[in-house]
């Protein structure tokens, strides 16, 4: 049963642009969005025909194949109202602050994407600025680390707010990482094109978070959760790294079932 | 090889222009501001120096103490004076040789430095500014001991010790000798970098630039070897800052 | 400096297996990056700062030929002579010239990243001049034949055995390692003869000053005083960026410069020239000369795309930032200027064919951006190089990417280019890595993501998408 919004949003409906990679690789991630938007009040539309925002190709400089991808996203969602939810630091970035670069070779299309960037949000920014980073109490019984995504932090500025988020959780003992704003070494493509360097990035992040004894990571963008989990797992380690989103969405579970400690 | 005029003709080119264009006024940067307004900030930065100066010396003694001076505080001359056949004691100092700074004739430290037994030189320039003078001037920085200086302004935000380089105040003095010794009078100390270059600048307007100046904050150092910081590599490995509160006696 | 951009993959793998250079690399971390942040912290008007040395710089390189035809001017007037160098070649020339005409024998060196651009002191050398660099970290790197590894501190990948093997001939391995103070000792008896007997020196620029000719030298060790003072002739040399407009604005600069540099309030020496020796000085150089040096730099200024990265007043703040230098180290970027910000200007100066890896060889974590102290925006620059070898639509001799690549990036086009094609790729590629996973994640990949399975996990593509999943849902009650 959906809480009664108090919001200052001036709208119940929100749509959702689950970015390409939560989309086909992490569904589990974009239920967890929908459920918490859900738990907030809002009714969560979903463009059928989205795919990608077209940042891949763009970081690797293949601007011709990614314009007619960003043309595409920019269409699909002006075509709906309402707030624009990403929740990815890294594809809001590019709609936000690459656009303007993709989209230089015709202005129309720049104003087009400041447009559509009004009404357009990272999932963490959102709940932050329309509800308070206190909007959301739940319980969940874990010793959790938190990993500061580069684009989250730097290119949309959200730095202490999950961690905020995080403390209103009953039963969650965080603990402090170690050069938690250090990239993990991800970067798209580099991660695969230089994968020496990304992995001994990555090297460096596995010990910081092994250090902090955390049960599991929490993380804004799925192309980092990937990473960091996947040389957990290489390690052998059995932390577990998650989105934010499914935290949150896990503990509002926890507190509905009273499975965790009140 | 590229003369002046094709090479500042290139980047005009690069910039996307045919000519040289004057910029448009910009007040990021202080070229904009007037002679009036530089004289302006010159003065106040002087008038600050002297009306504040008890709570800036206070500043300068934690400042300086930060950047790595050894800093005595003495509200006399005698003492001053004391203060330094201390330290030139302390480093068993063969060969003191002191600039012609004003505040080093009204501190009796020539007869003190004389009765300890040290021999003392001043730099002072011989008319003929021959290249023999230059090689004495050299010889004597590099041979002595301790080197002693006033100061010409000092600035409390970074505590900063500056000199400019002229006929008595040689580039060497603060600079070869292993222990170098500053002496400060209330009024000497500016609230910070910008009151000193607010003066710099107002001197240049008026033509009264200085040849160079040294900003001096605490011992020479280097952290090239492991990121260890070590005082005294090329400069002097000890500075003391001797702080006179009170001139009027 | 022969630019050798093309060894970057070798070079960075080799610093990445080398522990010892790996250790040395913390420092870069925990000094330098901790010393920038708990700067920045202390002062209260630091994004302030930053913003008003941003400003001042955009102004000034928007201005460069007004400010530099009127430096030049203001040199002239003050007594000093000014050369302008097309190339690195012309300035070495010139300065190898000027020594054999005023019969030097000794030249002392301070650090200066644009004479490593000369490769002048090794050059020099070779033209029988005694040349030292006087810099304690580039005195170790000259002894042991190498270029330095980083902005301001060109020795951080060497231990203390490797320098007191440097420094003392009769260092055996057996031996105890001196401590840094023992061989900081050493190595200053060593360069005091130097000092002693040199009668010309070079030196870099932190600032020169348009309106009064004068140029900054910023130094913790005292050198860069040493070689304004003992030495005869004082050549100083500088890229054309260098210029600020006012005496003013140096306060700005230099406070944003140090602490972004070494975390300091203030280094140890600032000194301002503004001109040889006056006639009453008991010493000083009689001669002073100021070489300003394009060498490619007019490459950066014409693109406006690039322009920004001019900016640049060489703190290092970004090498400190940067997760990939602080893995590779400085070598690997194979010329005078490594980092996210070498990562620009190197390719661009030296050629971008040889140097595709540079700007490939990041993360895009911003954490260059974030750093510097005139807010130059790297990643953004970064992007723009790779646009160019990727497609070379604007020079096509610069299009570096491979076919493979190319046949990739259009395939994922095409298949972005409907959600049909994109549920039924996904599902292809779903069906096709299933049989290789064991719970969901893949522990060895076949191209194009090989590279991921060697030292991380890949997981399994879900299968239903998030679409399929929400069409599906039962209402959960929440």
């Amino acid at each position: 049963m959906p809480e009664t919004s108090n919001n200052n949003l001036g709208t119940q409906s929100v749509t959702l642009f689950a970015t390409c990679m939560i989309d086909q690789m992490a569904p589990t991630v974009g239920e967890s969005t929908v459920e918490v938007l859900e738990h907030l009040g809002l009714q969560v539309k979903f463009v059928d025909q989205q795919t990608c925002c077209g940042q891949p190709a763009f970081n690797s400089g293949f601007r011709s194949e990614s314009l007619p991808v960003a043309q595409r996203f920019l269409e699909l969602f002006e075509a709906v109202d309402g707030p624009i939810i990403v929740p990815s630091g890294s594809c809001a970035a590019m709609v936000r602050n690459f656009y303007t670069d993709l989209f230089r070779d015709d202005q129309s299309l720049v104003e087009r994407a400041n447009t559509l960037n009004e009404r357009l949000y990272e999932f963490t920014e959102f709940i932050d600025r329309f509800f308070g980073s206190d909007a959301i109490a739940g319980s969940c019984d874990d010793r959790v680390t938190y990993h500061k995504c580069c684009h989250l932090l730097r290119e949309i500025g959200i730095d202490e707010q999950p961690l905020e988020m995080l403390s209103n959780i009953d039963g969650l003992e965080m603990t402090p990482m170690n050069r938690a704003d250090v990239c993990c070494g991800f970067g798209g493509a580099f991660s695969v094109k230089m994968p020496d360097i990304s992995s001994a990035i990555l090297e460096e992040k596995l010990d910081n978070i092994e250090a902090t004894k955390a049960n599991r990571v929490v993380a804004g963008d799925i192309g980092c959760i990937y990473q960091i989990e996947g040389g957990l797992r290489r390690r052998g380690s059995t932390i577990r790294v998650l989105h934010l989103a499914e935290i949150l969405s896990e503990s509002i579970r926890n507190r509905k079932t009273g499975k965790a400690t009140e | 090889m590229a003369d002046k005029v094709s090479f500042i003709k290139q980047v005009t080119k690069a910039l996307g222009r045919t000519n040289i264009t004057r910029p448009k006024d910009n007040y990021d940067t202080a070229i904009f501001e007037d002679r009036n307004l530089a004289r302006a900030n010159a003065a106040q930065a002087v008038a600050d120096a002297n009306s504040m100066a008890a709570s800036l010396i206070d500043q300068m003694v934690q400042s300086a103490d930060d950047a790595g001076w050894k800093v005595h505080r003495t509200d006399n001359y005698e003492e001053s004076a004391e203060l330094i056949v201390g330290i030139c004691k302390d480093h068993n100092a063969k060969s003191v040789l002191r600039s012609a700074h004003s505040v080093l004739t009204d501190i009796p430290i020539d007869r003190a430095l004389a009765a300890s037994g040290t021999v003392l030189e001043v730099t002072e320039h011989s008319s003929q500014s021959s290249n023999r003078h230059i090689e004495k001037s050299k010889a004597a920085a590099f041979n002595a001991d301790v080197g002693i200086t006033g100061v010409d302004y000092a600035i409390a935000e970074t505590g900063t010790v500056v000199l400019h380089p002229r006929a008595g105040v040689s580039r060497l003095l603060s600079l070869a000798p292993p222990t170098h010794i500053a002496v400060l009078r209330p009024g000497d100390v500016l609230a910070s970098l910008d009151e000193l270059f607010a003066i710099q600048r107002d001197d240049f307007l008026n033509g009264k630039l200085q040849g160079s100046m040294n900003l001096i904050s605490g011992p020479s150092k280097t952290a090239d070897i492991e990121g260890t910081t070590v005082t005294g590599i090329h400069g002097p490995l000890e500075v003391h800052l001797i702080v006179i509160e009170n001139n009027k006696y | 400096m022969k630019p050798l951009t093309i060894n970057f993959r070798s070079k960075a793998a080799q610093t990445i297996g080398d522990e010892q250079v790996q250790n040395s690399l913390e420092h870069v971390y925990t000094g330098f990056y901790q010393g920038r942040i708990n700067a920045a912290s202390d002062t209260p008007n630091w994004e302030e700062l930053r913003t008003k040395g941003k400003a001042i710089k955009d102004h000034t390189i928007a201005h460069l030929d007004h400010y530099l035809d009127m430096f030049s001017e203001k040199v002239e007037q003050s007594g000093g002579t000014v050369f302008f160098a097309d190339n690195a070649e012309e300035a070495r020339q010139y300065i190898t010239e000027l020594a054999k005409d005023r019969d030097i024998e000794t030249v002392i060196k301070s650090k200066s990243m644009v004479s490593e651009e000369m490769s002048l002191a090794e050059n020099m050398n070779d033209s029988g001049f005694e040349t030292i660099e006087t810099d304690l970290g580039e005195y170790i790197i000259q002894l042991a034949g190498e270029t330095p590894y980083h902005l301001i501190a060109p020795a951080v990948h060497k231990s203390r055995k490797d320098v007191a093997e440097l420094l003392d001939e009769d260092f055996t391995d057996g031996d105890r390692v001196p401590d840094a103070t023992e061989l900081t000792m050493l190595a200053r008896e060593q360069l005091r003869d130097v000092f002693a007997r040199a009668d010309m020196s070079v030196t870099g620029v932190n600032f020169a000053v348009a309106e009064s000719g004068s140029i900054v030298l910023v130094t913790n060790e005292g050198n860069g005083r040493m070689s304004t003072s003992v030495p005869r002739i004082h050549v100083a040399v500088m890229g054309m960026e260098k210029i600020v407009p006012s005496i003013q604005d140096l306060s700005t600069m230099l406070r944003i410069l140090i602490r972004s540099a070494t975390g300091q309030r203030i280094s140890t020496y600032v000194t301002m020239v503004n001109g040889p020796k006056t006639p009453d000085e008991e010493e000083g150089p009689e001669e002073f000369h100021v070489v300003i040096m394009n060498n490619g730099r007019l490459k950066l200024l014409k693109d406006p795309l690039l322009r920004e990265s001019l900016n640049c007043i060489r703190c290092g703040a970004c090498l400190n930032a940067c997760p990939v230098y602080r893995k590779v180290g400085g070598h690997a970027y194979g010329w005078v200027y490594p980092g996210p910000i070498g990562a620009i200007v190197t390719p661009v100066i030296t050629g971008l064919k040889d140097a595709t890896n540079l700007p490939a060889a990041s993360s895009l974590c911003g954490a260059c951006h974030e750093a510097c102290p005139v807010k130059i925006n790297i990643p953004r620059m970064l992007l723009e190089l790779r646009h160019k070898t990727a497609e070379g639509l604007s020079d096509p001799d610069e299009r570096t990417s491979k076919f493979v690549e190319r046949a990739i990036w259009k395939t994922w086009r095409i298949g972005m280019m409907g959600r049909g094609r994109f549920d039924w790729g996904a599902r292809l590629a779903y069906l096709f890595m299933r049989p290789f996973s064991i719970n969901g994640w893949i522990k060895k990949a076949p191209p194009p993501i090989s590279g991921w399975t060697v030292s991380r996990d890949f997981p399994l593509i879900a299968g239903k998408s998030l679409k399929y999943r929400l069409k599906h849902r039962h209402k959960k009650e929440i």
